[in-house]
């Protein structure tokens, strides 16, 4: 039994976790939740003994059975600690590509562990990682011994993780985000392994997500974290079930999930005026190329896409990473010129929302001369439609209301906003010349759930209010179905399957939509 | 997710360690160019009248600095020679780098045959110690301030193109730069009020490295005799007519010397500063 009494850590004077009580069985999955900058990661850090220098433990201590492996107050005890990291308690990463050394082939990085913990033989260590390889659901085993870290694909990155941390079987696993990195229907994978493991070696796991879904579907008790506080703890149906706190409860209605068919009002008139047609595009990028003489090869992101935007529609986008959908809606707004195929637009200067909220606005301007930008640049291509300087205050004033934000962020650079204020700025910019129409590539996927919610929310009003049409980008089909009238599958640079929100959901034709559907 | 939020520590200790670099630059650099600048207009002595009966004094509470073999006082000429050589680097300086960024922003926005031309250019320029390139340069163009300005701002261009432009070529794809081309800014507005602010940090300190280059490059012509030309006095001349009196009167030798490495080091720590995020 790993029990973690009361622990407080800060860093400075801020404090980043407050008086944490948890405990952990053997067997036994406990899922830590909340959003980011809650002190779930420092927690766990924490019990591993991998927190940085600057943290500083307050008060509480860890126990592991009858050991006391650290103490407020007292020096850790690296000695301890080597001893146990490694062989009793081990730890998975969010990102398995940096947490590999990528010059390093990855099954010598695997037997590591078992030479500094056995005295296992060379054979024997190679032996026990290939049957431990297999055990994480890697075929090929030899295959994969001998790669290097770049030559496998997230999800066997993370095996191969999971393998490194499993091997020496500890009592105690740590699984940061795991799933966070790699696409829904790997997750999904990801996630059954682990409960297998858990099954099987009946180690205690502490399960840390930022995804109630996930938490749900995984652990047996579930700890909600705020601000460095854990406000609830329970059985997981309990949790979801009779949440007792106020904030348990909107986490679970924050979280974008098929359970709730939260209907979206539809938008009013039969939508029959198109505002983009696109007829069997197809979109290149040139490949790097090894050789010095040959210029890398032409290749296709998307192949022979065909379809149209009418007027008030929002038509959703679907697919996992590297299926095409950012080359797409790159070459719809004339970012990419190696297309082949047609693409109409009815409108003028279409906007986009990016997803990375702290790289899509100017780090040297104000929120307010940002604002007041796309209208400056209308002035100055259409002198008919120029404004005075007083006239462009008073709209990027109004508009950053409009997005939700007080008047006091006008002056405000974007270094001091948080990443969902930074996304309504960048919604107000794309905005505020009222564009016909909308490219949103995966807008709140670098958000929390809450967050997320309140973007999505914002998204939807602004849309009706001002009859926008919006081609709405995502990796979650459950992000799509709030936000779209119509829904495109995409897959491998191909548009497999078109059709509205309800035939999607209610009867996929394709496989393929389906292992999404359920994916996730 | 999260993972940033363990590490937030070490940036208070960094912080005051830059201002401590600030501090003293701001001083150092504060001290040498007000001296400096004073000196362009008014020494307690005349730098070029001559009092035989003076020569070689050592350094008392008249001449702080000594007297010359001339019987000049030296800390006069140094005031003034400060001063000339900050003048000249920083329009040095301030030249190259306008024609830097002027270029650097265009190759690295656009690419293209400019950029190869301009690349190939700067590549032919790197390939020769910079000093004797100014050195030609002189030679052809004739002896003079002006020249001395225009032919150190040439060598020193290349240097600030390819830092302006290897930011240009980060930048260009980020994707607020894309929202702007997107808005339908127009290019020169997209190159120098868009891209232009976010790369002053990187900049300026290249800036002041370059300032230090300048002043170490005047000083070097000057010692050849090929910059500023005596009686004026200038760190680098100074330095040369005191050679042959270095047993005589060690002081000579030592005031220009000293300042120059009191100038170099004010800068550098300055930039120093900037670098780690005081500014």
């Amino acid at each position: 039994m790993i029990r973690i009494e009361n622990l407080s850590v800060s860093f400075g004077d801020t404090a980043a976790v407050k008086n944490v009580t948890l405990e952990l069985r053997d067997g036994e999955i406990l899922g830590l939740v909340g959003e980011s900058g809650c002190g779930k990661s420092v927690t766990a850090l924490t019990l591993m003994g991998l927190c940085a220098r600057e943290a500083r433990m307050e008060s509480g201590r860890i126990c592991f059975d009858q050991e006391v492996l650290a103490e407020a107050g007292k020096p850790r005890d690296e000695a301890l600690y080597r001893a146990y990291q490694g062989a009793r308690m081990a730890m998975v990463f969010q990102e398995p590509m940096t947490s590999l050394n990528p010059t390093q082939r990855v099954g010598r990085q695997v037997e590591e562990v078992l030479k500094l913990h056995t005295k296992l033989n060379a054979q024997s260590r190679r032996q026990k990682v290939l049957e431990t390889f297999e055990e994480v659901g890697l075929r090929e085993t030899e295959r994969v011994y001998q790669s290097f870290p770049h030559q496998l694909s997230g999800g066997m990155r993370q095996r191969v993780m999971i393998a490194m941390a499993v091997i020496l079987r500890p009592r105690l696993l740590v699984a940061d985000e795991p799933t966070t990195a790699l696409d829904v229907t790997v997750q999904g994978q990801i996630v059954s392994l682990l409960q297998e493991i858990n099954r099987r070696q009946d180690n205690a796991m502490l399960f840390i997500t930022h995804d109630l879904d996930l938490a749900r579907r995984l652990c047996h008790r579930i700890a909600v974290m705020k601000d460095g506080c854990v406000v609830e703890q329970g059985e997981t149906g309990q949790i979801f079930t009779a949440p007792a706190q106020a904030y348990t409860r909107k986490l679970i209605e924050a979280a974008p999930s098929r359970m709730r068919q939260r209907e979206i009002p539809s938008s009013g008139a039969a939508p029959q005026t198109p505002v983009v047609e696109v007829k069997n595009l197809s979109v290149f990028y040139q490949e790097g190329s090894n050789s010095l003489f040959s210029r890398g090869r032409r290749r296709a992101a998307v192949q022979g896409a065909d379809f149209t935007v009418y007027q008030g529609e929002s038509l959703g986008l679907v697919g996992e990473s590297g299926c095409g959908k950012t080359s797409l809606s790159k070459a719809l707004l004339g970012m990419n010129r190696m297309i082949e195929g047609q693409i109409i637009h009815h409108t003028v200067r279409p906007q986009m929302i990016f997803q990375d909220p702290y790289s899509s606005l100017n780090p040297a301007k104000t929120v307010g001369w940002l604002l007041q930008e796309p209208l400056r640049a209308r002035g100055a291509l259409d002198p008919g439609l120029a404004m005075t300087k007083g006239d462009m205050e008073a709209a990027a004033y109004e508009m950053l209301l409009r997005v939700g934000l007080e008047e006091q962020y006008f002056h405000r650079k974007p270094s001091q906003l948080s990443g969902g204020q930074r996304q309504r700025v960048s919604i107000a910019q794309a905005l505020i010349t009222q564009p016909g129409f909308l490219v949103a590539d995966e807008p709140v996927s670098a958000l929390d759930v809450t967050i997320q919610a309140q973007i999505m929310e914002l998204l939807q009003k602004l849309r009706q209010e001002m009859k926008l049409s919006c081609l709405f980008i995502s990796h979650d089909i459950h992000v799509v179905y709030q936000m779209c009238d119509r829904i495109m599958v995409m897959r491998e640079g191909r548009i497999i399957e078109t059709g509205r929100r309800s035939e999607i959901f209610r009867s996929p034709k394709e496989a393929y939509t389906r292992q999404l559907l359920c994916g996730s | 997710m999260d993972t940033p939020s363990v590490r937030p520590g070490p940036s208070a200790p960094r912080a005051r360690k830059a201002n401590l670099y600030l501090a003293a630059g701001l001083v150092m650099t504060g001290l040498a160019v007000s001296l400096g600048v004073l000196g362009l207009f008014w020494t307690p002595y005349s730098t070029t009248a001559m009092s035989v009966p003076d020569r070689f004094a050592p350094p008392s509470l008249a001449h702080p600095f000594g007297t010359d073999n001339f019987g000049r006082d030296i800390f006069s000429r140094v005031m003034q020679g400060m001063g000339t050589t900050v003048c000249i680097s920083v329009l040095v300086v301030l030249a190259s780098a306008a024609a830097g960024v002027l270029l650097g922003a265009f190759t690295g926005y656009f690419g293209g045959l400019l950029d190869e031309v301009v690349m190939r250019f700067t590549d032919a320029v790197n390939g020769f110690p910079s000093i004797l390139l100014a050195l030609v340069m002189i030679s052809l163009l004739g002896n003079g301030r002006q020249n001395l300005i225009l032919s150190l701002s040439i060598v020193f261009v290349p240097s600030y193109v390819r830092i302006v432009r290897s930011e240009y070529l980060r930048l260009r794809d980020a994707d607020y730069i894309c929202r702007a081309r997107l808005m339908g800014v127009n290019r020169l507005r997209v190159l120098f009020v868009h891209i232009l602010p976010n790369i002053l940090p990187v900049l300026s300190v290249s800036l002041l490295i370059g300032l230090n280059n300048a002043i170490l490059a005047e000083s070097g012509m000057s010692y050849l005799g090929i910059g500023i030309q005596p009686p004026e006095a200038s760190l680098g001349n100074m330095l040369s007519d005191a050679q042959g009196y270095l047993q005589a009167a060690p002081w000579y030798a030592l005031a220009p010397g000293l300042s120059i490495v009191w100038l170099v080091l004010g800068f550098s720590l300055f930039g120093e500063g900037i670098r780690r995020g005081g500014v």
